[in-house]
């Protein structure tokens, strides 16, 4: 049973078409990657996933049945616009939404203390919002959507503003959610973040999906046709037949093949020439996939 | 509903718990209390001791005038007479007022078998107490003369003249008498009528405030994950209006304990002030109504609102109806039922106001308070119907302000 299916979704403001057909599919312990530029509508899609605006056309099922506000209870949603109330104890406030979840004081105190413990935010449970960092902040709003023990989790953008050390450990935890079980959609235009977490993916443009499916078979539809070679010695073979357009940095090389170049041709040219300490054929990056599917043309 | 209570008592607790609270709910009525000392201190120097002279060749004239102002006040006044007087001493007298070695001059012209003339001259040319003072004293005399002329020995002059006490009754609605006073009638009803129409402004600005602040800390994105829009707004309008009630009865409970030592000299004598339990139940209920109507609508405006100085541009014109409250106050204290008095009383943006006035000095009927209500409920549903719209679209849209075709389709989006 699918966890959030949207099905040929279209919504418009004013003159502007933000999502148009759009149509997913997620499913438990996915880390769903939700990509494109700014203003692509990403944001606009997950808004109708959490009912908070409603599709002009096209259908919105979460847990396989149509859309219903009961279901949020089993959601937990990090907002881009991230907002808490700054006058309110982070404690206080986070039993607040754990409540708003239909869990009871006394479970969500605990909750969020152990939450915390885990993020390593504990000492600030009894102190204002107002008096937190905004790494901080966003760290809790981390916990807000999470203490009901969601089995849909909606990150927009979850890592920005967000320094190396806490990004990772969100990561970590967002990765052990997937493996127990969780859906998990992750918005962001960061491409490379998604590559690195998710296994499924969508790429959005300028409100329609240009892209969709499993990270490898997607990756696997695309040419391997780049090459990165660690050298040294004779950089002739760099000028071969082979090569469409290459780039050396002192004894390292980005290497772009001829649709019909051979790297295994262009290995025997290197190594009869220089040292060769590294050869790898490399797959595109969702980057260079994004910029070849659209035509490097996105509002971004 | 449980998602509406929650937000309610969350709000509620914030504001109850918050420094606002405390400080508004002590300082509102110590302002009010140094309020009414400046203006009964204002009211005691106004009609303070003043040093006149009454100028006039008439002396016995002059006399009679002086002795009737002295009759009549209480704040030790220094009158003098100069009496015969020409010209010259007019102008010496002029001089006296520039140099402020006298408050005023009364200048009388008495020519003998003519009605006499006067004058008076002071450095403050708005005196009209004292001006008010010196017209009756002197007509006091003129009449007493005149009459003692036509041969009424004066001991009868004296009692003729003797002034005439009235006493205030009102007829209630049993048709029994029960001593009243035109001026703690008009006071009962302008308290009320202030404090509802304080309390009413500040709770519903609250709500605005925080409509506008959660809309600025971007709160309402992940509160829309969770409850409906509707729960959001009626939570907060429940919550901020518990304050306001919370607020009042406190006043009420302070006023109870320590008012009967510290009010009850002020409020006794003249402005014997009594609320009773009928004004018990108005006042709350009208308040409710009152300030869900305004909230309803200040709620509206916040959401359409970017920033709290934006919000401000637009209250006056939301307080309007409570400034034209306050210019009919005399209209409906003196004509309590009057067609405007019901009209006005009976529209609901200036129900709760001018039905409190009504209430101060003449009980209306009940089907009045009925209609007025019935009225006021209809009106604060069809504002919520609009402010609700406003809220659902408006607290998402940041950025930019909305005009009006944008708030016209707000309004068809939901």
């Amino acid at each position: 049973m699918p966890v959030v299916e949207l099905a040929a979704v279209t919504k418009t403001y004013e003159n502007k078409v933000a999502v148009h057909n759009l149509s997913l599919l997620i499913e438990p312990g996915q880390m769903f990657g939700l990509l494109g530029p700014n203003g692509a509508g990403k944001t606009s899609s997950i808004r109708m996933m959490m009912g908070i605006t409603v599709p002009d056309s096209g259908k919105v099922s979460l847990f396989g049945k149509p859309f219903d506000r009961k279901s949020l209870n089993r959601v937990g949603y990090l907002p881009e616009e991230r907002g808490l109330y700054r006058k309110m104890k982070v404690v206080d406030q986070l039993v607040f939404f754990g409540e708003l979840h239909g869990i009871s004081p006394q479970e969500s105190r605990r909750r969020a203390t152990d939450w915390a413990k885990r993020i390593e935010i504990a000492d600030s449970l009894n102190m204002k919002t107002e008096e937190l960092s905004k790494g901080m902040q966003q760290k809790i709003q981390f916990i807000a959507s999470l203490l009901h023990d969601p089995d849909l989790i909606v990150m927009d953008e979850p890592f920005s503003g967000l320094d190396p050390v806490n990004a990772t450990l969100l990561e970590r935890t967002l990765i052990e959610l997937k493996e127990q079980g969780k859906a998990i959609i992750f918005s962001t235009h960061r491409m490379d973040q998604v590559e690195k977490l998710c296994d499924t993916i969508c790429l959005i443009n300028k409100g329609e999906a240009v892209l969709s499916g499993k990270m490898r078979e997607i990756k696997s539809r695309y040419e391997r046709n780049r090459v990165i070679v660690e050298f040294e010695g004779d950089a002739s073979f760099l000028k071969s037949a082979e090569i469409a357009e290459a780039r050396n940095f002192s004894g390292h090389a980005e290497i772009r093949l001829l649709p019909q170049g051979n790297a295994q041709k262009l290995l025997h040219e290197a190594s009869a020439v220089a040292t060769i300490y590294r050869f790898e054929v490399i797959e595109p990056s969702l980057e260079e996939i994004f910029i070849q599917t659209v035509g490097g043309k996105s509002d971004a | 509903m449980r998602n509406l209570l929650l937000v309610a008592r969350r709000e509620y607790l914030e504001q109850i718990r918050g420094r606002a609270f405390r400080i508004t709910t002590v300082l509102v009525p110590v302002l009010f209390l140094v309020l009414i000392g400046i203006m009964i201190f204002a009211g005691r120097s106004a009609s303070g001791p003043k040093h006149l002279v009454i100028a006039s060749n008439d002396a016995a004239l002059a006399a009679e005038v002086r002795q009737q102002l002295a009759a009549g006040d209480q704040s030790k006044s220094r009158v003098d007479i100069q009496s015969p007087v020409n010209p010259q001493d007019r102008a010496m007298l002029v001089h006296r007022v520039r140099s402020k070695s006298i408050d005023g001059f009364l200048w009388i012209d008495a020519p003998a078998g003519q009605t006499p003339k006067a004058t008076y001259e002071s450095q403050s040319s708005g005196d009209f107490i004292t001006d008010a003072r010196l017209s009756a004293a002197l007509n006091h005399a003129v009449v007493r003369r005149r009459l003692a002329a036509t041969g009424i020995r004066v001991p009868d002059v004296d009692a003729l003249l003797k002034n005439v006490d009235i006493d205030t009754l009102q007829v209630n609605k049993k048709g029994a008498e029960v001593k009243s006073n035109a001026m703690s009638s008009f006071w009962k009803g302008y308290a009320m009528a202030f404090l509802l129409s304080m309390t009413t402004m500040i709770y519903g600005m609250n709500v605005a405030r925080s409509i506008i602040q959660e809309k600025t800390s971007r709160i309402f994105e992940v509160m829309l994950a969770t409850a409906k829009p509707s729960d959001l707004l009626a939570g907060k309008l429940i919550g901020v209006g518990a304050v306001g009630l919370t607020q009042i009865a406190i006043w009420v409970a302070a006023v109870g304990a320590i008012g009967t030592s510290i009010a009850a000299p002020l409020l006794s004598g003249q402005l014997n002030l009594h609320f009773g339990w009928v004004e018990g139940i108005l006042f709350p209920a009208y308040f409710v109504l009152g300030y869900l109507l305004y909230a309803s609508l200040f709620a509206g405006l916040a959401a359409s609102c970017e920033t709290e100085q934006e919000l401000q541009m637009y209250t006056p014109l939301a307080a309007l109806p409570i400034w034209l409250s306050f210019a009919l106050i005399v209209l409906v204290v003196n004509n309590p039922d009057s067609a405007l008095s019901i009209a006005a009383s009976l529209f609901p943006a200036t129900a709760p106001i001018i039905m409190m006035l009504r209430v101060g000095s003449q009980m209306p009927p009940w089907w009045q308070f009925a209609a007025s209500m019935a009225i006021m409920i209809l009106s604060i549903w069809g504002v919520l119907w609009v402010s609700s719209r406003l809220y659902r679209v408006g607290i998402l849209m940041y950025g930019k302000r909305a005009t009006l075709p944008e708030l016209v389709r707000w309004l068809r989006y939901s």
